[in-house]
């Protein structure tokens, strides 16, 4: 009697788990790397919530084909051989389908292996042109324009706005600073743009007096900043202002966020940035609707979200689509997924970006924003530009 | 039972593995390290390749910094020119990685007895300062002399081959860091009971003294930054071999002070303490990260204020370790050795 029951219970729980596996299977794992802490962080806690919040809309509305979507995060630090230990961790003990990187460097680094090893598809916080290159890198793509991208757009604004302007680059001497700026400059020849100055200053520097001058005695119309957040940004502006300079200053993603806002004060009259995301401000936004919505029900104490937020949901959004066509063609691997990333086409994030074309990896489109200084916030004040038109 | 070894000749007593109880658990290690890649996923060996670069750079930094006295902040610079070397000897002239890697060695000796020669005039704080220097200096020049080490988009660089079988796994590369670390160890603690060792530590112990026995300091603390150079120059063309990638962010100033720590934790003037300082720095982040990644499971949305905690989980240790031993993890291994050696008829 005993040994039946006990055979009845051994089959009733080995049922269970049989019954259970294929549920397992079910699940779809997207692995990340987020730069939590380290001096990346104040972007890396938002690119993550992004991340996370658009993979778990997901599941909320059914999941891929009904299957439900993993998030499995770990902490980078921004520090090289901390962020590649997770990775590593992560692709050997849950050996997802998708990889988020925390930066640059740690693309850089996982590429080879990406590429003939792991082939996974894989996007990050990195908006450098080196790491969206179809024919090197085919699983890796950028959420938006690269950096060159950005300032290509932003010429190209600027060329409309007044042929023949004076052009200035003023940029860190970081691999995030340097990265478009050889193509900035083909770019100021083709659109017959004068770059009259080329100002490196470090990230955070305090004294920019001698580029300062240098500036003036230049005289550009334009100063366009890349590879800065805040510091020194702010200084610059000012000690610009001070010696009665009439440019008007620009920047790239990072310096499209609202934290500059906050820390340039009323001295980001006239400043413009491109970004290729809409703003938590724009409220009629489908998509903008919908993150707020989902924000209030789930995190009701924040209250704003930044941009790095909007480029983590973005990514989210296409790796989410990635999953669903690849699903649907019955391959659902890393062939499959780069397969349904190069379907992308017109793809719609419910107005959270203009329709994403994929071209070599990246989707080359943005709009430039201009600083509102009572409201703090950005208003739109181009279309969305594609590079290629 | 062991009652005590007993030594009649001084050879005796510099002898490395005095007794048979030492041989037996060092093989029985060398056995697990052997074995372990059968057992460990690819995580784990990947973190097992670290420790080993981070052992042969300690173990390089001590000869400087324990034995011979001499404090360098650029140690991570040194490593990162022993990596460049073996990426451009092996991308540009496609040299073979086992021909590269001594050659990025002996470079990076070289570079280091430049560095050094500063120490003939200064010492204490501020040679710190001048290898201080030497790291910015290198840094710099990764960054910028882009003929040669493409700028900060970095040199791809192929993994070692033998014939056909090629090191492109954490696995396979294991066994390569494994010798290379047996050997760096081995060599080490084989220098410091020979004249040059003794030598290092006279200097470190009072330079002036030793100069007036005899020890030319010139030669004898070139030699020391050159010998650890050689070691980082070692490690850091492992490390580029390893991830196939060499890029400037690679050797930031942090890694030097890692690399430091490894030394103070481990313990200054030991080899062993060296291991100890790198596997301690190493695997110890690696448990903070995987225990405070845990605990967003138990404590869910707690995850922000945990994740950072682990950095000053990670100091507090080393606070710790230093105030209850200030001579390092091989002092702690040498009294709990001690304890046992009676153990359990100790008087």
């Amino acid at each position: 009697m005993r040994g039946t029951r006990l055979a009845t219970a051994l089959l009733v729980l080995l049922s269970g788990v049989l019954a259970f596996s294929p549920a397992l299977a079910q699940e779809i794992k997207v692995g990340a790397v987020q730069p939590i802490t380290g001096r990346f962080a104040f972007a890396g806690v938002n690119i993550n919530a992004g991340l996370e919040d658009a993979l778990m809309i997901a599941n909320e509305e059914g999941g891929i084909n009904g299957k439900k979507i993993t998030y499995i995060m770990e902490d980078g630090q921004y520090q090289l051989d901390v962020a590649t230990a997770a990775f590593k961790r992560i692709m050997s003990r849950d050996n997802p389908l998708i990889m988020y990187g925390e930066s640059t460097g740690l693309g850089k680094a996982m590429s080879p292996e990406i590429k003939d090893r792991y082939k996974i598809l894989y996007s990050s916080t990195s908006f450098s042109g080196e790491l969206a290159d179809k024919a090197s890198n085919p699983y890796i793509f950028v959420p938006g324009p690269t950096y060159a991208d950005m300032i290509g757009i932003l010429l190209k604004y600027i060329a409309k706005e007044k042929p023949d302007a004076k052009i200035a680059f003023f940029y860190s001497d970081t691999e995030f600073g340097k990265d478009p700026i050889p193509y900035g400059r083909e770019m100021c020849k083709k659109l017959k743009l004068d770059l009259v100055a080329e100002e490196v200053a470090a990230v955070g520097a305090v004294d920019v007096t001698s580029q300062v001058l240098d500036l003036k005695r230049k005289g550009p119309d334009y100063v366009i900043f890349q590879g800065y957040v805040t510091s020194p940004v702010a200084e610059v502006m000012k000690q610009c202002k001070d010696f009665g300079m009439k440019c008007k200053f620009m920047g790239t993603f990072w310096g499209a966020t609202k934290t500059l806002l906050d820390n340039l004060g009323p001295l980001a009259e006239g400043y413009l940035a491109v970004n290729p995301y809409m703003y938590w401000s724009d409220e009629n936004v489908p998509m903008i609707k919908k993150i707020r919505a989902y924000t209030q029900k789930k995190y009701p104490k924040v209250t704003y979200r930044d941009n790095s937020y909007m480029q983590g949901f973005m990514t989210g959004l296409i790796f989410v689509e990635c999953l669903r066509v690849a699903d649907k063609a019955g391959q659902l691997n890393g062939e499959g997924l780069v397969k349904a990333l190069q379907s992308l086409k017109d793809f719609d994030s419910g107005g959270l970006s203009a329709p994403f074309t994929i071209k070599d990896n990246k989707f080359p489109v943005a709009r430039i924003w201009k600083a509102n200084v009572e409201k703090k916030i950005y208003e739109p004040v181009s279309d969305w530009m594609r590079l290629d038109d | 039972m062991r009652c005590g070894d007993f030594k009649e000749s001084y050879l005796e007593d510099e002898k490395i593995f005095q007794t048979w109880f030492v041989k037996f658990w060092l093989g029985l290690l060398l056995v697990c390290l052997l074995l372990f890649p059968l057992l460990a996923d690819a995580y784990m060996l990947y973190i097992a390749n670290i420790i080993g670069f981070a052992i042969i750079g300690a173990v390089g930094l001590n000869l400087l910094t324990g034995f011979t006295g001499q404090i360098s902040l650029g140690h991570a610079a040194f490593v990162g020119v022993g990596g460049y070397a073996t990426a451009i000897l092996m991308t540009r002239l496609d040299l073979p990685f086992w021909v590269a890697l001594p050659i990025a060695g002996l470079v990076t000796a070289g570079v280091g007895m430049v560095i050094g020669i500063p120490s003939l005039r200064v010492k204490g704080l501020y040679l710190v300062i001048a290898t201080l220097a030497a790291q910015f200096i290198l840094e710099y020049v990764f960054m910028h002399w882009e003929s040669m080490t493409r700028g900060i988009r970095g040199i791809n660089v192929p993994p070692p081959r033998i014939g056909g079988f090629v090191f492109d796994t954490e696995r396979s590369f294991y066994f390569i860091t494994l010798i290379l670390v047996f050997l760096g160890v081995a060599f080490a603690r084989n220098l410091v009971r020979t004249k040059w060792g003794r030598a290092f530590v006279a200097i470190r112990d009072r330079d002036l003294a030793a100069e007036i026995m005899g020890i030319n300091l010139f030669r004898y603390k070139l030699a020391a930054f050159a010998v650890s150079s050689f070691y980082a120059g070692i490690a850091g063309g492992l490390w580029v071999a390893f991830m196939k990638i060499v890029t400037p962010e690679h050797f930031p100033f942090s890694l030097s002070i890692q690399y430091l720590a490894m030394v103070i934790v481990g313990g200054l003037g030991t080899v062993l303490g060296s291991i100890f300082g790198a596997v301690f720095m190493t695997l110890v982040p690696e448990l903070l990260n995987v225990l405070t990644g845990a605990t967003k499971y138990l404590f869910p949305g707690m995850d922000q204020l945990f994740i950072p905690l682990k950095e000053v989980i990670f100091g507090v240790l080393i606070v710790s370790f230093l105030i209850f031993e200030p001579h390092g993890l091989a002092e702690i291994w040498n009294r709990t050795k001690n304890f046992f050696t009676l153990w359990p008829f100790s008087y």
